[in-house]
């Protein structure tokens, strides 16, 4: 399985370390335990916490990738490229020059200068001050500070004017690592490492509200109230009982059904013409709706969401639904009959248009995908020279529909051991075409949607509903996606043990999703840090 | 008008009829390429790649005959225009030694890194375009450019090493913003000046590019890598704007088009027809105009799922589930989309071949090496990986063979590109990639 180059890397700080523990020792200051990208929603959500939200972001974000089932983990793992560094550049442009225009200096910028028309040193100290402050999440250093001055003068007195000064100055605040990324800096902790207040509070900010911190974590983490288990508590207290935690709770809901997917698939309009990417939109709205409805709204029971038959829909999705839709307004809550076949978020068409290919469904794709997504099982690979031509022969008389013939090149002895894992789950969703559409034949024949896994039978989607629910890995896969979110981490290399650490609360607890997040963000395990690694004076970062 | 002007009014965005009202750059050099190349001012030699997933069909493409005017095959016939301006290669080997086959992706990493990857996603070194744009992406605005033909933001195949793949062009509209939008400096102004506003920003962007912390010397090596790239891509971007503040210079014969329209993107085969062409032709513009000199078409993803309307198998599928029709002994369907890609290729080629430059075209200023990420897609095969060297880079290829690479591995072909264009380098790849034997055959 893929092994993420952070763990690598902590892990040859590991050994690097053993022989070097006595010159640490000597001077164990801070350090810099981690570098996370920005998202894009939460460089969106920052600069619109930041400036407000009529400041538009127009440009080209770098793209992420899915690492351990979520795009959080490859904020650890990525950086910036050529043409990714132009595209932020372009973006701070756009910002900056918005900032400062007649519109919003007055608003935005700290202070205003003596005369428009020359440099105001203190007075634009106030301005990036407070700025630099909120963009690097911690004050600015003097040197920083300095720099950002000296660059507004330079710009000021070739361009006689005071805000064409900080336009071009604020630019280098929005395009620097330290904005970029998020540095998570630490601190030793007894024998231990734990990160440091404001590394603490971008920490959580992001993990619950999707966002930079607002003042008042910045206030708690300057006062020191972010390093006791306390202060972390109240804060945490204060961002849960935010309307704002839907924010948070919905990037990662986002992330964890992988629904960022819906921005990718095409369908073939001659074969699925009702798709489109009003209803790619849709039912990534609806999965989301009706995952915060149930975890967030009701503090309802995590497992439910494979068995609800409770939804939200618009004009769109009741097309695809084939059901009436009755409402002047955007979205309705609908709940689905008994003998509608539908079950829970693994029904809904946003998961059952991603998992399929543009022309048809795909038992495997969706079998390979839930088991990713939900049990935290990928499947591997399949060996190099699978002959794989009776799945499409449909000639053969004796293998008439998809199962048939998934079926036939499934019991071959070297393709059994994966397709027996995952095709079960795919085959009872058989029921739904490419786009979510309920069919009930396939070539003329009824679809056969019995499935069978470790002895379990169950039929239909109703019958992968329960059986998912009734899963304990799923809850336990649930945990270990919900830490590795928050830390930015793979999935893959959290602790077995971190992941029973906070699963027992929650099987206790009833599946309760806030309690659960509460539970990881207040545990002082959620801000440990990897040691140091060895100083290494001929870094080239600090040279040129 | 020239002809360059009428190709492009023709063939490069149909249908819209306000093209011809709308105020164009003016056809900014017209017979003055020839001129320019006349005095002396040198013609860069470009180099790009073209990757198409899951291979060509062994039935339908491979000559019998290698050397010289080797007979057409079918797969191929799209390119037989150009036939004797590149170079056709067969029977070369990505090995794993130790590693394991990564289905779709060993055959590609191995081709432009010369290492048979460790993981998937991932390239064990800088991919053979960005190794190549150290040494000849001086003072061109642009160090590459990438360009997805699906339209997929994660479709790059180009990267600086690891899982950071440079992120492509997704449109049309997106690459003609990049390369004449903002910060294109528009060669036909009598009265050409830098622009103060790119001047502002060079001048405080050293408050970034400048700014190393102490405290960046405690990070891990893995971090420090993440860091080191993110400096590199700063001093890139300085270049750039170097380059904007530098009064161009182009020799190309060319007229730079009016924008085009925002255009559907996916992975349908008609579509796939519609859009390749357009970023081909804009492409070859950018290059013309030395907006960059390398760069990287994605056509499709390696296991391409390229598709056609109304046939519910996308081509990866098809290789794996369609039977082999014993009468013609190749898998009929399967084999439809080889062709659609190369004929992918041949949009790309004929888009550079039409630029006049110099005394010859883009095209004989170039070095394309199309390439793709299996020979047999059934079977996940590394060996016989089908390639296309297209162009002379400026002469220092000798085009028109088949050259039969009989089980040699696929980095020799990365070694004679590199020496083609100009690089100091007589070894390359790791384990039994390695490799100090270029194909002579085709160097100049």
């Amino acid at each position: 399985m893929r092994r993420s180059r952070h763990t690598l890397a902590f892990l040859t700080g590991l050994c690097l370390l053993a022989g070097t523990q006595a010159a640490l020792a000597a001077a164990p200051g801070p350090y810099l335990a981690g570098l996370r990208r920005l998202t894009e929603s939460q460089y969106r959500n920052s600069i619109s916490d930041i400036f407000g939200p009529d400041i538009l972001v127009q440009g080209k974000f770098e793209p992420d990738q899915r690492v351990g089932g979520l795009l959080a983990a490859s904020s650890s793992t990525l950086s910036i490229t050529p043409a990714g560094f132009e595209g932020y550049a372009k973006i701070a442009d756009g910002i900056a020059r918005q900032v400062v225009d007649e519109k919003h200096r007055a608003k935005l910028l700290a202070c205003t200068p003596k005369s428009a028309a020359a440099s105001d040193r203190g007075c634009a100290s106030q301005i990036f001050e407070k700025i630099g402050l909120q963009l690097f999440r911690r004050p600015l250093t003097s040197e920083e500070l300095k720099a950002r001055l000296d660059a507004a003068d330079a710009v000021t007195k070739q361009s006689g004017n005071f805000y064409t000064g900080i336009r071009y100055s604020l630019t280098t605040l929005l395009s620097a690592p330290d904005f970029l990324f998020r540095t998570e800096i630490a601190v030793p902790a007894g024998k231990a490492y734990t990160l440091d207040g404001y590394s603490r509070a971008a920490r959580l900010s992001y993990m619950l509200w999707d966002t930079t911190p607002d003042e008042g974590l910045l206030t708690a983490a300057r006062t020191g109230a972010l390093d006791s288990d306390a202060g972390v508590k109240t804060e945490v207290a204060r961002l849960m009982a935010s309307p704002r935690l839907e924010v948070g709770m919905r990037s990662f809901f986002s992330d964890f059904l992988q629904l960022d997917t819906l921005g990718t698939i095409t369908k073939d309009p001659t074969i699925y013409p009702k798709y489109s990417d009003e209803i790619a939109a849709s039912a990534r709205e609806e999965t989301l709706r009706t995952s915060m409805d149930l975890v967030l709204k009701n503090n309802g029971d995590f497992r439910e969401l494979f068995t609800t038959r409770k939804t939200f829909i618009n004009r769109p999705l009741a097309w695809i639904y084939d059901v009436p839709y009755n409402l002047d307004g955007a979205w309705m809550p609908y709940e689905f009959h008994d003998g509608d076949g539908r079950s829970g978020i693994v029904t809904q068409a946003s998961m059952l248009s991603m998992f399929s290919h543009p022309g048809r469904s795909s038992p495997t794709k969706r079998g390979v995908a839930l088991m990713d997504i939900f049990l935290c099982e990928p499947t591997p690979t399949p060996p190099a020279n699978v002959d794989f031509s009776i799945v499409n022969d449909t000639n053969n008389p004796k293998l008439r529909t998809v199962r048939d013939r998934l079926m036939a090149h499934a019991t071959t002895p070297t393709c059994a051991s994966c397709h027996t894992h995952s095709d079960p789950i795919g085959l009872s969703l058989e029921q739904f075409d490419s786009v979510g559409e309920r069919r009930l034949k396939d070539d003329g024949r009824d679809i056969d949607v019995s499935a069978v896994i470790a002895d379990k039978h169950f039929e239909g989607a109703g019958g992968l509903g329960q059986y998912l629910h009734d899963n304990p890995r799923v809850p336990a896969c649930f945990v270990r996606k919900l830490y590795a979110y928050g830390v930015g981490a793979s999935s893959e290399d959290i602790q077995t043990a971190t992941v029973r650490s906070y699963l027992n609360g929650f099987t206790t607890g009833g599946y309760q999703v806030p309690a659960l997040l509460k539970s990881i963000v207040t545990s002082p395990q959620f801000f440990a840090a990897p040691p140091p690694a060895p100083a290494n004076p001929s870094v080239k970062t600090a040279t040129r | 008008m020239t002809p360059t002007r009428r190709f492009l009014l023709r063939g490069l965005f149909q249908g819209s009829a306000a093209i011809m009202a709308l105020p164009f750059l003016d056809c900014f050099l017209d017979s003055k390429g020839q001129a320019l190349a006349a005095t002396g001012q040198k013609i860069p030699t470009r180099f790009g790649t073209f990757f198409w997933g899951c291979g060509l069909t062994k039935a339908l493409y491979l000559p019998k005959s290698t050397g010289l005017n080797y007979e057409d095959t079918p797969q191929l016939a799209s390119l037989k225009p150009y036939k004797s301006k590149l170079n056709l290669l067969s029977g070369f080997r990505a090995y794993v030694d130790d590693k394991p086959n990564i289905q779709h992706w060993t055959g590609n990493a191995a081709i432009t890194t010369g290492i048979a990857p460790a993981t998937d996603f991932s390239f064990d070194a800088k991919t053979i375009d960005q190794t190549i744009a150290d040494t000849i992406s001086h003072g061109a605005r642009f160090r590459s450019i990438e360009v997805s033909c699906c339209g997929n933001k994660r479709e790059s195949y180009s990267s600086l090493g690891g899982s950071n793949t440079n992120p492509p062009e997704v449109s049309p509209l997106g690459l003609y913003t990049r390369l004449f939008g903002p910060g294109f400096q528009d060669p036909s102004k009598g009265d050409w000046t830098p622009s103060p506003e790119i001047m502002l920003q060079r001048s405080v962007l050293s408050v970034v590019s400048d700014d190393r912390k102490a405290l960046w010397k405690t990070v891990g090596a893995g971090d420090r890598a993440r860091l080191d790239q993110y400096f590199t891509s700063v001093r890139e971007f300085e270049k750039t704007l170097d380059a904007e503040l530098q009064r161009p210079e182009i020799v190309a014969q060319v007229t730079i088009p009016p924008s085009p329209d925002e255009l559907p993107m996916n992975k349908s085969v008609p579509n796939l027809r519609k859009v390749t062409p357009v970023l081909a032709k804009l492409l070859a513009i950018g290059l013309a105009t030395d907006q960059t000199r390398i760069f990287n078409m994605a056509f499709s993803e390696p296991a391409s799922t390229i598709y056609m309307p109304g046939d519910s198998r996308p081509f990866h599928q098809s290789t794996h589930e369609e039977p082999i029709d014993e009468t013609v002994g190749y898998q009929p369907i399967t084999s439809k989309f080889s062709t659609y890609s190369m004929e992918g290729f041949a949009t790309l080629v004929e888009a550079l071949d039409g630029i006049k430059e110099g005394d010859g075209t883009l095209l004989d200023h170039s070095l394309v090496l199309a390439y793709t990420d299996t020979s047999n897609a059934k079977l996940h095969a590394v060996d016989g990986i089908p390639m296309i060297l297209a162009g002379s880079a400026s002469g220092r290829m000798k085009t028109g063979s088949h050259i039969a690479g009989t089980g040699s591995t696929v980095a020799r072909v990365g070694l004679t590109v590199q020496q083609a264009m100009g690089l100091s380098v007589d070894r390359w790849g790791t384990d039994s990639n390695n490799t100090n034997k270029p194909i002579t055959e085709i160097l100049a």
